[in-house]
C-alpha cells in the first residue's frame, strides 16, 4: 500500500515526440484513479513510467516516499495487468501465478497457498492445471489479475484490461473488479479509453489529450463540471451539443440568447460568472442530450428543428435532429411514457421542438476553450 | 441454356469470431473441370519425378559406388554403375587407422559440435538484444551487418589466414583456428531469429520484469521456451556450416594431415594420391558424412520448416 506521486512528469520519446506533458498527480494511497483519454493522449505512457517500462524523461516520480525514477519494475512493488494479458504460453495457469513467486525463492508452501488464496477469489481454481491457450478470454484475463494479486503489491497497475473482452464479459469483469478492488484495498491506477469504465471504476479520473491532463476530478465532477470543452465533450455519451450563443450581463444578471430563444441564467450560475469576471461575450452553450426536454408542438422558449434518425435504445430513444444546416444536436427521450401516437410521429422529417433549463447549461469560452463556470 | 439458370449452390457458414454469415460457394463439380485438374495434377507430378531424378541420381551413384571393392573389383572410375559384388571393403578401409578417416571425422566432430553450441549461443542472444532492446546505433548496427553480409566470406581468406598464423592457430592448431573463423561472425546471422523473436509480444518480457525477472531470466525461461523451432534451426545451421565446409579447412589446416576435416581429407585423396584407387573409398567417406546430417534433418525437420517459416512473418 502506497502513493503514487508524479511531479512534473514529462515523456519525450528519440524522435523528439513528446507523448506527456508536465504530469502532476498525487495518487493516495488506496485510491482508485484512471486515466482516460482517446488513444495516443498518453495515458498508457504515464502508467509505462510508473511501471518503470518507460523512462522519464524529465520530472519525480515517487512510489510511497521513495523517488523511484532509476528503479527498475521489479524492485518499485508494483503489478500490472496488461491489455493482451500477457500469460506466459508454454508454462500452466499454476506456474504462471507461481512465477514471480519463484523468482523471489519463496518457500513451496508458500507459493502453494499464496496460489489458491488468488485462484479461489478468481474461481479459476478448476483451470490451474492448464495452459493459457485452453482458456476463454475472460479466464485468461482472471489469470492476468491473479498474477498481479499473488504479489500482494503496493500499487496495482491495469492497462486496458477489459479492452480484448466482448461487451457482456466485459460489463461483468468490471463489476468483478470493483469487488476486488474492495477485497484487496490497495492503490490502483487503471488506464481506459472507455468513459463508461472510467466512471464506474474510478475514485478520481485524469482526462489526459495530446500529453496534458485536461481534468482531475470525481465521476461526478467531471460529469456535473467540466473544466473544459474537450471534457464536457468527452464525458457523457451520447456526448454533449454544443451550440453558439450570445451571453449578455446586465448589471448581476445574465441571460443568454441561441437560435431564437432568450433565457435568463440561475443565480448560481450568475454568481459563478460574476466570480470569474465574464462580461457580455459569445459563449459556446452546452447542454447534455438528457437536458433536453423534446416536444411536439411549439413551446416558449423552445428550438425548432427537424428530425434526421431515430434511434432506438430500449429504455430510451437517441434523436438526431438539425436546427439549421450546419448544426445538429441529439437528444435523449426515455421511452417509458411514450404513446404509440407519439412514436408514430417520431419519423425522419418530422418537426420537434426542444427546450432546456438555465441551471443545466455549460458555457464554455470560444477562444480558450475553457468553462466559464469552473471555479 | 439450362445450366446458366440454375441456382448456384451456396453453403452458409456462420463465422462466430467475426459475428458474420458468410457465403461458401462450393467447388464446381462439373465433371470437364475435374479431368482437366487431373490433367494438371498428372503433369506437374510428371515434372517434379523428373526432377527428383536429377537431384538423387548422383547420390544414389555415390552410394552404389561406396560398396565396390577397392580390392577384388576396382578402386577407380568404371563404365558400369552397379557393382558387380557388394562388399564393405571401403568402410572397412576407413576405420584402419593408417587412413585417417576416422581422424578427420573426429575433427569435423568437434569443430561443428562446438559451433554448433557457441553460434547458437551468439546468434540467439544478438538476435534477442535486436529485437527487444533500443539503444543507440541499433539500426546503424543491423544496416552495417547487411551490408557486410553481401561480400562473400572468401574475400578475408588471406588476412585470415595471417592473423590465426601470428596466433599459432594454423596447422597443428587448425582445430580451434577453425572454430574461431565459423564462430567469429555468427552474430551476424541473426536475420531470422530475429523476426522470430519480433512476433513474441513485448508484453511478456515487461510482464516478467515486473515479476522480478532479469533479462537474462526473461530470455532463459520465457523466450527461449516459446523459440523451440528456431533454436533447433539456429543449431542445425550451426552444425552444418562447419561440417560441410571445405575452402576454410583447406587453407588454415594446409598440409597437416592431422588437422584436416573429412571434406578436405577426402579430396586429398583424389588430388594427391591415386585416383582410380581411392575412388570408391573416398565415395565411402562421403556416404558416412552425410549419415548424421541426414538423421538429424529427419527428426527434426519439422522444427526447422517451423524456423524457416516462423521467423519470415516479420522480417
Amino acid at each position: 500500500m502506497a502513493s503514487v506521486t508524479l511531479e512534473h512528469v514529462k515523456k519525450i520519446y528519440d524522435n523528439k515526440v513528446v507523448a506527456v506533458q508536465d504530469f502532476n498527480l498525487e495518487i493516495k494511497d488506496k485510491e482508485f484513479v484512471v486515466f482516460v483519454g482517446p488513444s495516443g493522449c498518453g495515458k498508457s505512457t504515464t502508467l509505462r513510467m510508473i511501471a518503470g517500462l518507460e523512462d522519464i524523461s524529465e520530472g519525480i516520480l515517487k512510489i510511497g516516499d521513495r523517488v523511484v525514477n532509476d528503479v527498475e519494475p521489479k524492485d518499485r512493488d508494483i503489478a500490472m495487468v496488461f491489455q493482451n494479458y500477457a500469460l506466459y504460453p508454454h508454462i500452466t495457469v499454476y506456474e504462471n501465478l507461481a512465477f514471480s513467486l519463484r523468482i523471489r525463492k519463496e518457500k513451496q508452501e508458500d507459493v502453494h497457498r499464496k496460489v489458491v488464496q488468488a485462484a479461489e477469489i478468481l474461481g479459476i481454481m478448476e483451470y490451474l492445471g492448464r495452459k493459457p491457450k485452453a482458456l476463454s478470454g475472460g479466464q485468461r484475463q482472471r489469470v492476468a489479475i491473479g498474477r498481479a494479486i499473488v504479489r500482494e503489491p503496493a500499487v496495482f497497475l491495469m492497462d486496458e484490461p477489459l479492452s480484448n473482452l466482448d461487451a457482456k464479459l466485459r460489463n461483468q469483469m468490471r463489476a468483478e473488479i470493483i469487488l476486488l478492488r474492495r477485497r484487496l484495498d490497495t492503490t490502483f491506477v487503471y488506464v481506459t479509453h472507455d468513459q463508461t469504465e472510467a466512471m464506474t471504476l474510478g475514485d478520481r479520473i485524469v482526462i489526459m489529450k495530446d500529453g496534458f491532463i485536461r481534468q482531475v476530478g470525481t465521476p461526478h465532477e467531471v460529469f456535473d463540471k467540466p473544466k473544459n470543452l474537450f471534457v464536457a465533450g468527452f464525458i457523457g455519451s451520447p456526448q454533449m451539443n454544443f451550440f453558439d450563443a450570445q451571453l449578455t450581463r446586465q448589471g448581476d444578471s445574465y441571460s443568454l440568447a441561441t437560435h431564437g430563444i432568450q433565457m435568463e441564467l440561475d443565480a448560481e450560475r450568475a454568481a459563478l460568472l460574476r466570480e470569474n469576471q465574464v462580461d457580455t461575450m459569445k459563449v459556446i452553450l452546452g447542454v447534455r442530450p438528457e437536458h433536453a426536454v423534446i416536444r411536439f408542438e411549439d413551446h416558449e422558449n423552445a428550438i425548432p428543428c427537424t428530425l434526421n434518425v431515430n434511434e432506438m435504445m430500449g429504455s430510451e430513444l437517441h434523436l438526431h435532429v438539425s436546427i439549421t444546416d450546419d448544426q445538429t444536436a441529439i437528444l435523449r427521450m426515455p421511452t417509458i411514457d411514450l404513446t404509440e401516437e407519439k412514436r408514430r410521429k417520431l419519423t425522419a422529417g418530422s418537426p420537434l421542438y426542444f427546450s432546456f433549463a438555465s441551471k443545466v447549461v455549460q458555457l464554455f469560452d470560444p477562444e480558450t476553450e475553457d468553462s466559464l463556470l469552473f471555479k | 441454356m439450362a445450366k446458366e439458370d440454375r441456382i448456384p449452390e451456396v453453403d452458409i457458414v456462420v463465422d462466430h469470431k467475426a459475428g458474420v454469415i458468410r457465403e461458401v460457394h462450393p467447388p464446381h463439380k462439373l465433371r470437364s473441370r475435374k479431368g482437366h485438374e487431373r490433367r494438371v495434377n498428372a503433369s506437374i507430378y510428371v515434372v517434379l519425378t523428373i526432377i527428383s531424378i536429377i537431384w538423387l541420381a548422383p547420390f544414389v551413384f555415390l552410394v552404389l559406388q561406396s560398396f565396390r571393392s577397392y580390392i577384388t573389383e576396382n578402386g577407380g572410375m568404371v563404365s558400369y554403375l552397379i557393382p558387380k559384388q557388394f562388399s564393405l571393403d571401403n568402410y572397412r578401409f576407413l576405420f584402419q587407422p593408417e587412413s585417417q578417416y576416422l581422424r578427420w571425422y573426429t575433427n569435423t566432430l568437434i569443430i561443428a559440435l562446438f559451433c554448433a553450441v557457441i553460434q547458437t549461443i551468439m546468434v540467439l542472444s544478438v538476435s534477442y538484444v535486436l529485437s527487444r532492446m533500443r539503444f543507440r546505433g541499433r539500426r546503424f548496427i543491423m544496416n552495417m551487418i547487411l551490408v557486410l553480409g553481401m561480400f562473400p566470406g572468401f574475400l578475408t581468406m588471406i588476412a585470415l589466414y595471417f592473423l590465426l598464423k601470428q596466433l599459432g592457430l594454423t596447422q597443428q592448431g587448425a582445430i580451434p583456428g577453425l572454430i574461431l573463423i565459423y564462430v567469429a561472425s555468427s552474430g551476424m546471422g541473426y536475420y531470422i531469429s530475429k523476426g522470430f523473436f519480433d512476433t513474441i509480444p513485448k508484453s511478456l518480457d515487461e510482464s516478467a520484469r515486473i515479476d522480478g525477472a532479469t533479462r537474462f531470466y526473461v530470455f532463459k525461461r520465457i523466450i527461449m521456451p516459446l523459440s523451440k523451432p528456431i533454436v533447433i534451426y539456429t543449431i542445425l545451421m550451426g552444425f552444418m556450416g562447419p561440417w560441410g565446409d571445405y575452402v576454410f579447412a583447406s587453407y588454415v589446416a594446409f598440409g597437416k594431415s592431422e588437422s584436416y576435416n573429412v571434406a578436405v581429407g577426402l579430396f586429398r585423396w583424389m588430388n594427391t594420391r591415386d585416383l582410380q584407387g581411392y575412388f570408391t573409398r573416398f565415395c565411402a567417406g562421403g556416404v558416412l558424412v552425410a549419415i548424421p546430417i541426414t538423421i538429424l534433418f529427419f527428426i527434426l525437420q519439422r522444427y526447422y520448416v517451423e524456423g524457416v517459416t516462423g521467423g519470415a512473418v516479420k522480417g
